[in-house]
């Protein structure tokens, strides 16, 4: 499954890193990711596109106690090529 | 006042009076500061020692313990006790030199990217980036640290910004918030209960993180459901309730591990299904429903799915769910269950027998005791043959299982409750893993009791050996361990060696009626094993028993 995950997270400098290390540990691997810094806010706009087996919602809320994450949304989750397929096997 | 004075202020301001440490260059403003203030800095002989008394105190007391380091090696040596921290949940906020922060980055002497390796062993951490932040991050690590699921905080502070002047003031300290549970999923979570035939509580580290421990008894008294505890919660549950399971999972009672299996409603309340507790996690409560309460919402559902889950502070929840329930033959299987699978000591033999030497120690003690425990065979005989009156004098590693716990703990506890007992149960092998803290208990005179079980061996790994390697004893044997009783000396410990059962009771009543610190030194057969064991990969009702020897 591929998800995408939107968040707002405090601007600190290693917020990036805190973030993709929960992913990975987590069992995800990342697609894409967008990233933009929002100076009037001090907040940070992520969207990641992630995919892995295991049920997103084990993600969602490790990523979401993360302290400096503020907001969380799941946008959208589709089956991948690979998965579609062992879906159909 | 300078930005080393303002960490200290802000330390008093949250109350604490005692930190463990050790000093380094990059934390020299900070230790300079600490000469004139009424914080007692307690002087380790390693950071790691520092790290793991910072937690015995804190799980001994339910407040936070501060540990301090130097940048560079002192802070890579705290790492091993935040991350023990971290898979504990306990509440301890760390503060770490760093080098000037116009050098961060060049590799400069003792220059690394603590930050960095912070991030999977803290619950939060911060690198201060200028001195009009530190105050802020500082009351900020104390408010992560103590707030929903506790854990370790870091603070790093670059020294220019300890050395910088800046104006104290004075900061709110914010109230806890509480999230609020629904009515209606209260509701159902009362009628599965009140209809469940065979309800079991599985009682988790997290009643106790959340000092709901009253509530908690209250609700058994009320509801008579028996109860089943993690290694974190034993000493929540009384132990005269005449539902009282013990210890769950691969070395728990037989009767729990039977009653888990049997039940057909769970209630999970601040436990995480970890492996050490249900074995093959698909054959765990194989009949149950689950009801999940827990503070962190990461909990539920993560490895077993919850039919119903409560997010709250035990102490509101807790009273709310104290229905009436209608199952005496359930309360009649436990009880069989658990005559049927009692502990015995009655073994005929000289040598001794540390199961039976752990529980007339535990009737011993004086009634104001704490139990600190490494990581081992030992460890595993102190959850299930001493008795606690509470979590918080039960001290064990648990989620990380770190050899070199045990002492440093005990200096912890003893610094947090000077009038309590506080004893340490070593193992040979996990002793000499921080042995150095001898010195700290030298240095400040604490009255530590140390009951070393020595066996010449790295005794849990060992039985694995034999249990599943074809004992072939690859690594574990200690045989040339030190003189422990001339190495106690060496710190002005007295100390004893005991090897046969007629010496148990003059042994332990040596180690609680000396003045100060004791050494009680008992070497036992390096053959006996722990038993009950589910092994590896099976259901927790497939335990394996084995004879003592
Ligand atoms: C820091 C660390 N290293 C290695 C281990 C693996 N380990 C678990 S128990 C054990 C043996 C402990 O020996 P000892 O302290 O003598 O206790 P015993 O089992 O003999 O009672 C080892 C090596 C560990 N838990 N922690
Ligand atoms: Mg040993």
């Amino acid at each position: 499954m591929t998800h995408t995950i939107k968040l707002k997270a405090n601007s600190r400098p290693e917020v990036m890193e805190r973030i993709l290390r929960v992913v990975r540990h987590r069992g995800f691997n990342l697609e894409e990711v967008l990233m933009k810094q929002c100076q009037t806010t001090n907040s940070t706009k992520i969207t990641l596109k992630v995919s892995g087996d295991r049920p997103i919602s084990n993600l969602e809320t490790q990523l979401n106690k993360l302290y400096d994450v503020s907001q969380l949304e799941l946008h959208q989750s589709t089956a991948t090529a690979d998965s579609a397929v062992a879906m159909n096997a | 006042m300078t930005g080393a004075e303002l960490v200290l202020k802000v330390l008093q301001q949250h109350g604490i009076k005692h930190i463990f440490g050790y000093p380094g260059g990059a934390i020299m403003p900070i230790y300079d500061a600490l000469y004139d203030s009424d914080v007692e800095h307690f002087l380790c002989r390693h950071e790691q020692g520092a790290a793991f008394s910072a937690i015995g105190y804190a799980r001994s007391t339910g407040k936070v313990g501060v540990c301090m380091a130097t940048s560079g090696p002192g802070a890579t040596n705290l790492v091993t006790g935040l991350a023990d921290a971290m898979m504990d949940s306990v509440p301890v906020v760390a503060i770490t030199g760093q080098v000037f922060s116009s050098l961060i980055g060049t590799d400069a002497f003792q220059e690394m990217d603590v930050l960095g390796m912070s991030l999977s062993i803290t619950k939060q951490s911060f690198l201060v980036q200028s001195l009009d932040e530190l105050a802020d991050i500082l009351h900020q690590a104390f408010e992560v640290a103590q707030s929903g699921r506790p854990g370790p905080v870091l603070v790093d502070i670059p020294k220019d910004i300890q050395v910088g002047s800046v104006d104290f003031e004075p900061y709110p300290i914010a109230q806890k918030q509480v999230p609020d549970f629904d009515a209606q999923v209260l509701a159902d979570a009362q009628a599965l209960i009140k209809a469940a035939n065979k309800p079991l509580f599985y009682i988790g580290g997290g009643v106790g993180m959340a000092d709901a421990i009253d509530e908690m008894q209250d609700l058994l008294a009320k509801t008579k459901i028996p109860a089943i505890s993690t290694l974190k919660a034993l000493g929540t549950v009384p132990a005269d309730y005449p539902y009282n399971l013990g210890l769950v999972g691969m070395h728990g009672n037989q009767a729990a591990n039977h009653a888990v299996q049997d039940c057909d409603l769970l209630i999970c309340t601040g436990a995480r299904f970890d492996d050490r507790v249900t074995g093959k996690l698909d054959t765990f409560a194989p009949n149950a429903k689950v009801i999940h309460l827990d503070i962190d919402p990461a909990e539920i559902s993560k490895l077993r799915q919850a039919d119903i889950s409560i997010l709250a502070d035990f102490k509101k929840l807790l009273p709310e769910l104290a229905v009436t329930t209608e199952i005496s033959p359930w309360q009649q299987q436990v009880a069989e269950l658990k005559t049927q699978y009692a502990w015995r000591y009655d073994y005929p033999g000289d040598s001794i027998y540390a199961p039976k030497l752990l529980n007339l120690l535990s009737q011993k003690l004086p009634f104001d005791h704490a139990v600190s425990c490494d990581v081992g065979q030992h460890q595993m005989w102190v959850a299930q043959h001493m008795l606690f009156s509470s979590p918080r004098n039960h001290l064990s590693s648990g989620g990380a299982g770190t050899m070199g716990f045990g002492l440093p703990a005990a200096i912890g506890v003893q610094v947090a409750r000077p009038d309590c007992m506080s004893v340490v149960v070593s193992g040979d092998g996990s002793f000499m893993m921080n042995v150095q803290e001898l010195g700290t208990i030298r240095r400040f005179k604490l009255p530590v009791k140390i009951v070393l079980l020595d066996n010449q061996r790295l005794g849990m790994v060992k039985q694995w050996q034999e249990l599943f390697f074809e004992e072939r004893y690859s690594e574990t044997n200690l045989s040339d361990n030190p003189d422990f009783v001339t190495l106690a000396k060496a710190f002005d410990i007295p100390a004893l060696t005991i090897s046969q059962d007629d010496q148990i009771e003059d042994g332990i009543n040596q180690l609680i009626n000396t003045d100060g610190p004791f050494l009680l030194h008992v070497q036992i057969d390096d053959k006996e094993n722990v038993w009950p064991l589910v092994p590896p990969g099976k259901a927790n009702h497939d335990m394996l028993e084995g004879e003592k020897v």
